[in-house]
């Protein structure tokens, strides 16, 4: 009824040509756009975000980035070998046509033909082949055991079947390919400019708020930042921290702060010899203290969490004692928080052995992430109270990652975001010991090598019951920082900015900025 | 001539080559590229592919040959980040560059030369003084520090002119340029007054010298003796003397003037070649650090060329040899 | 590197040659001829003054901005003139650390003060050696230098540095090395110049023809006449090297926060310009201004005083 009204109201505002849409319409300033309109080109994080408004995921994620549904109402394992997804019922696509099992198969048929450089057969490595049951079911048969394949899905996006596998770029680019379920209609884009959607009125979920909806790509933070003065924009994310400590004696912006997935973790080397050399009164030391876990452990408690937000941050952050935000995948609710206790520290340093302390290089990202640096030199002074001398420098990310990936630091700091919402991605990664056969620890700079770790973790990877992996991930959180593998610091967060009092906006810890989730303020 | 030409073009094709070579190795001394942009939950089957798609697996001469294949086909690569090419990228971003430059090296001229007329004309008084001091201050203080003042000054306390970023594009003759607009003019005129201070300090420290210089030769006291006017003999005698250090410097600081729209732009954020070049550089962006030095390879020999040609013009008694 | 610091020797062997009586004065007369400018010599004084701060910071300054265990982070963004938790007045703020903002500058200085000599004074004996040579000796040798100097002016300083830092890596050693490999060709291509006006000139030919060694023709009746011209770019080049380094560090390639030099401060202060914190970027860059034009004013006046058009 309200659709109704609204849409004879924009005829007549149409019809009239003079009248503005301001309130209709949504323009948003944002870092990053896509590289291409075809949903299946790349899996660049900035490209899901924009094309998520014309096209629908098989399945969604929530604000925490844990799964809810999306083209798909439900799925379940059958066998250990076959995933069953249930779809949604009375979804059209933007030229009418109603979807169906069928545009789903051919949308997983068609990424390994069409896929660019930053290949989408990641989101497809586990399917072997898909079965068409009805209109409204699809049946996934796995390579092996694929407990993670709904989480795959959450960037399968789809496409109507029609698409036909010879239309690429140039097709979709053009609007004339761009065809799919999603909330908004595709109008227009160029290529690092703007992207234009028009609301799409037969949506199967909630009506967006907006006629029509701008996402400018302005990659530059002040430049944004000037947009959203200018009022050239009525919304626009990554906020530099700077500017958000001016925004907060600035009335007419209001600024929206988010976690974000990405942690700075410590990453100590616990190799047999370690890669720079560890001294004390300038004699290299027999051994590599840092595989003590006793001294992993007084540099955790060394650090003072609540100090790094609050003053080193500037509150732009969240004390961090797991590998990824509360609420993931994985996230284990025994760990608790970690008390800053100088005093037991410098017990645990004198009974490993170094009642004195040692001369330490700490190498830190600089300009990465916000705040990697300060936080760097604030860590080099917390274990400095402890007796250690450590050398902390901040490099450049063209120095610092590929020598972090030779693996020449003997301790080091960068931000790693787990971008899937669970642990089996960060865990795969950072801390199973390093495997090419089985693909894990890809990521493992350190060494930390823990059978008791890997065998919990494997098993996870194997387990299709949700809560019994669960249950397995969380285990596994608790063996890795029990040990100390990596020492988490702070999680950053993100910060978005509007004028003050005109959006109804609730930030994404994905960070991702979804028009359809914004409403006008009440 | 003609001969002179070729051998300059020629070694404006090995200069070229050089410095690609020099970008290669470098990048190769690094590290791998990879390793700075790659999404940090890629598998290392997805690394390993990215990898051979760039080419990166390849020994060095490989990489490099194929990429002068490429060139060969007019295919300077593809921006690593930005996944489009890197020839587009660069063009699209050199208008606004181009029009900062311009805009700036106007400021110098109309402005440091007359200045330096007129401090060498009449180099003991008030004013010649005033303007000496500012000279020195324009070359002297670092353009990054100036334009944060400026932005310190005019963006922030005044709130009267923009902080950063290029203002509303409109056509002037037909050629899209922010210098069409009102709001583009408001955006231009800061950076560009900062980065031709460096630029007019020097222009008035020259035109000031030359004319000293000339104003005490016996020349002029003849000419003077037979009676001409002053403004006769500078803009007749005195300024064709001093023009020769004046072309050289104008030419020579042309393209440092492009080179340093990089700090500029950065302090300013204007989206020009030079912020591009800083973002490639800090994330190692082989092919468009290639592309954007080849490109100011091929424009400093073009000004240099020019610049000689011009000196030739101005004093015979250089002969143009071109290094043979 | 020694080698190429050979040429340089043999400029200190044909200066030491001469008469020690004449050498001092003409310094005497040097002198007398500089301190006519009141500016120049306070310039001189405050080049001076801020190279004896910087070089004795460790004794001057209130803090050791290196040592991370002198820092404390609730001292953060205090404002200057504020009592920090060591008992002492900051008389210029802190920064994001709780880093005494005047032990840091002076620091800093330091770091910039040996980064810009050994810098400008390496890329000026290169220069000279490269021009020179290539100007008297002509031919090939003169084709082949002159190419590798345009090859060097075919890029910007700045890129160059810029290029050279980025694959160098972060350090002071490694910036010293970018800025000498950026500047000298702008003396080469200076001295070679002039040079080459000059050596069709009676006095060089005069020169020639006597049985004179070559390399004292060269620095003894050459280097002289092309001096003046060279000066002109030695005054922008020397400085300039400073403010080079400090814009590499600004733009974020130079050196890192946790090894302040101005350039690095500054930078770091420039994140904070929106804000009521602008001691960040305000001190250093005073100091760095200071530093910069008081060094320019002082070649100023030298090169007032070098030139032969001005010696009564």
């Amino acid at each position: 009824m309200t659709k109704h009204l609204l849409k004879s109201a924009v005829a007549a505002a149409a019809l009239l040509a003079a009248a503005p849409l301001a309130a209709q319409e949504l323009t948003i300033g944002l870092r990053a756009g896509p590289d291409s309109i075809d949903p299946h080109w790349s899996t660049l994080g900035s490209q899901a975000e924009a094309l998520r408004h014309v096209f629908d995921t098989l399945v969604d994620v929530d604000d925490t980035l844990q799964l809810k549904p999306g083209l798909a109402v439900s799925w379940e394992p059958i066998d250990d070998t076959t995933w069953e997804f249930k779809l949604r019922e009375g979804v059209t696509f933007h030229d009418g046509s109603p979807f169906t099992a069928e545009d789903v198969k051919f949308s997983i048929e068609r990424i390994p033909e069409v896929t660019g450089p930053m290949s989408m057969t990641l989101y497809t490595k586990y399917v072997d082949s898909v079965e068409v049951v009805d209109d409204l079911t699809l049946r996934v048969n796995t390579k092996g055991i694929a407990p993670a394949l709904p989480n795959d899905f959450t960037r399968l996006f789809v496409v109507p079947s029609e698409t036909g596998m010879e239309q690429g770029n140039e097709e979709f680019n053009s609007g004339e390919a761009a065809i799919g379920t999603g909330p908004f209609t595709f109008v227009s884009w160029e290529p690092k400019g703007d992207l234009v959607l028009e609301r799409y009125d037969d949506y199967w979920g909630e009506t967006p708020a907006w006629e029509r909806v701008v996402r400018k790509e302005i990659p530059d933070d002040a430049a944004r930042v000037a947009a959203l003065r200018s009022g050239e924009v009525d919304l626009i994310n990554y906020v530099p921290a700077s500017d958000y400590l001016a925004m907060q004696n600035d009335g007419d912006i209001e600024t929206f702060v988010s976690d974000s997935v990405y942690i700075l973790n410590v990453q100590p080397n616990v190799k047999d010899e370690e890669p720079q050399p560890i001294t004390v009164n300038g004699e290299e030391v027999d051994g590599n203290p840092l595989q003590d876990k006793r001294v992993r452990q007084a540099l955790d408690l060394a650090i003072n969490r609540d100090v790094l937000v609050d003053v080193v941050l500037e509150g732009l952050g969240t004390p961090a004692t797991q590998l990824m935000p509360e609420g993931f995948f994985g996230y284990s609710d025994d760990i608790g928080a970690r008390p800053y206790d100088i005093e037991q520290a410098k017990a645990l340093l004198a009974e490993a052995g170094y009642p004195d302390g040692f001369e330490v290089d700490f190498t830190c990202t600089n300009n990465r992430v916000p705040g990697d640096a300060v936080v760097c030199e604030a860590l080099a002074q917390m274990w400095s109270r402890l007796g250690l001398t450590v050398n902390a420098q901040a490099l450049n990310g063209t120095v610092f990652f590929p020598a972090a990936a030779r693996e020449e630091y003997t301790m080091a700091m960068s931000a790693w975001g787990t971008l899937t919402g669970e642990a089996a991605y960060t865990y795969g990664a950072m801390i199973h010991s390093k495997d090419d056969e089985l693909g894990f620890g890809n990521f493992n700079r350190t060494g930390y090598s823990n059978p008791e770790f890997d065998e919990v973790f494997q098993q996870g990877t194997q387990t299709l019951e949700a809560e019994e992996r669960r249950a397995l991930y969380e285990q596994a959180s608790e063996i890795a920082m029990e040990d100390r593998a990596l020492i988490p610091t702070v999680i950053l967060q993100t910060v978005w900015a509007a004028d003050a009092d005109t959006l109804d906006f609730a930030p994404r810890v994905d960070q991702e900025t979804r028009a359809y989730e914004i409403r006008p303020a009440e | 001539m003609l001969g002179y030409l070729i051998r300059r073009l020629a070694q404006a094709v090995v200069v070229v080559f050089a410095m690609s070579i020099i970008v290669f190795t470098g990048v190769y001394a690094i590290g791998n590229p990879i390793d700075v942009m790659i999404d940090p939950g890629a598998t290392a089957e997805i690394r390993e592919k990215l990898i051979a798609q760039y080419g990166l697996d390849q020994p060095l001469w490989r990489q490099y040959f194929t990429f002068l294949a490429n060139v060969a086909q007019g295919d300077m690569g593809t921006s690593m980040v930005y996944n489009i090419p890197v020839v587009d990228l660069v063009f699209s971003r050199l208008p606004a560059t181009l029009e900062l430059v311009f805009v700036s090296v106007c400021i110098a001229t109309f402005i440091g030369i007359p200045a330096g007329l007129y401090a060498g004309y009449r180099p003991d008084s008030v004013a010649a003084k005033l303007i000496m001091a500012l000279s020195v201050l324009g070359f002297s203080v670092p353009t990054f520090w100036i334009g944060m003042l400026l932005i310190m000054t005019f963006a922030v306390n005044l709130g009267v002119l923009p902080s950063g970023g290029r203002g509303d594009v409109g056509s002037l003759l037909g050629i899209p340029t922010s210098l069409a607009t009102l709001d583009g003019w408001s955006h231009v005129i800061m950076p560009a007054l900062n980065l031709s201070l460096f630029k007019m300090g020097l222009m008035i420290r020259l035109t000031r010298a030359g004319m000293v210089e000339a104003m005490r030769t016996d020349y002029v006291k003849f000419a003077r003796a037979q009676g001409l006017t002053d403004r006769e003999i500078i803009f007749s005698h005195v300024l064709r003397n001093i023009s020769i250090p004046i072309v050289t410097v104008f030419g020579l600081e042309l393209g440092s003037t492009l080179a340093f729209a990089v700090v500029t732009e950065s302090v300013f954020t204007w989206p020009g070649v030079g912020k591009l070049i800083i973002d490639s550089i800090l994330q190692l962006d082989r092919p468009v650090m290639v592309t954007y030095l080849v490109l100011v390879v091929i424009l400093f020999v073009l000004i240099n060329l020019t610049v000689d040609l011009v000196y030739a013009r101005l004093d015979p008694r250089v002969r143009l040899k071109g290094g043979s | 590197m020694s080698d190429t610091l050979t040429p340089e020797g043999n400029v200190t062997a044909t200066a030491s040659a001469a008469p020690a009586e004449t050498r001092a004065s003409r310094l005497r007369d040097f002198w007398s001829d500089y301190r006519r400018s009141p500016i120049a010599v306070l310039s001189l004084a405050v080049v001076v003054l801020l190279a004896a701060l910087s070089f004795g910071a460790p004794l001057v300054a209130p803090q050791d901005p290196y040592d991370m265990a002198a820092l404390d982070w609730l001292d953060a963004f205090l404002p200057p003139g504020t009592e920090g938790s060591g008992g002492y007045t900051h008389l210029l703020g802190t920064d994001n650390a709780g880093r005494d903002m005047l032990s840091a500058i002076l620091y800093g200085l330091r770091t910039s003060f040996v980064i810009g000599l050994s810098a400008g004074a390496l890329a000026l004996m290169v220069g000279i050696c490269v021009g020179l040579s290539a100007a008297y000796f002509g031919g090939r040798l003169e084709s082949l230098l002159m190419r590798v100097v345009d090859l060097q002016l075919s890029m910007p300083a700045i890129l160059l540095a810029l290029v050279l830092v980025a694959m160098l890596g972060q350090g002071v050693g490694q910036i010293i090395l970018a800025l000498v490999v950026a500047q000298y060709a702008y003396f080469a291509r200076t001295t070679h110049g002039a040079a080459t006006v000059e050596r069709g000139k009676d006095y060089i030919e005069a020169a020639r023809s006597t049985p004179l060694p070559t390399r004292r023709v060269l620095f003894r009746h050459l280097l002289p006449n092309v001096l003046p011209p060279l000066i002109v770019v030695a005054t922008v080049q020397v400085a300039s090297a400073i403010a080079l380094e400090a814009t590499l560090s600004f733009l974020g390639v130079g050196l890192p926060l946790t090894e302040p030099s101005l350039g690095s401060l500054i930078s770091n202060g420039f994140k904070y310009i929106h804000t009521d914190r602008t001691w960040l970027s305000i001190y250093p860059g005073i100091f760095l201004m200071i530093t910069v034009v008081a060094i320019n004013l002082v070649g100023d006046q030298v090169r007032h005083v070098l030139d032969p058009k001005n010696q009564r």
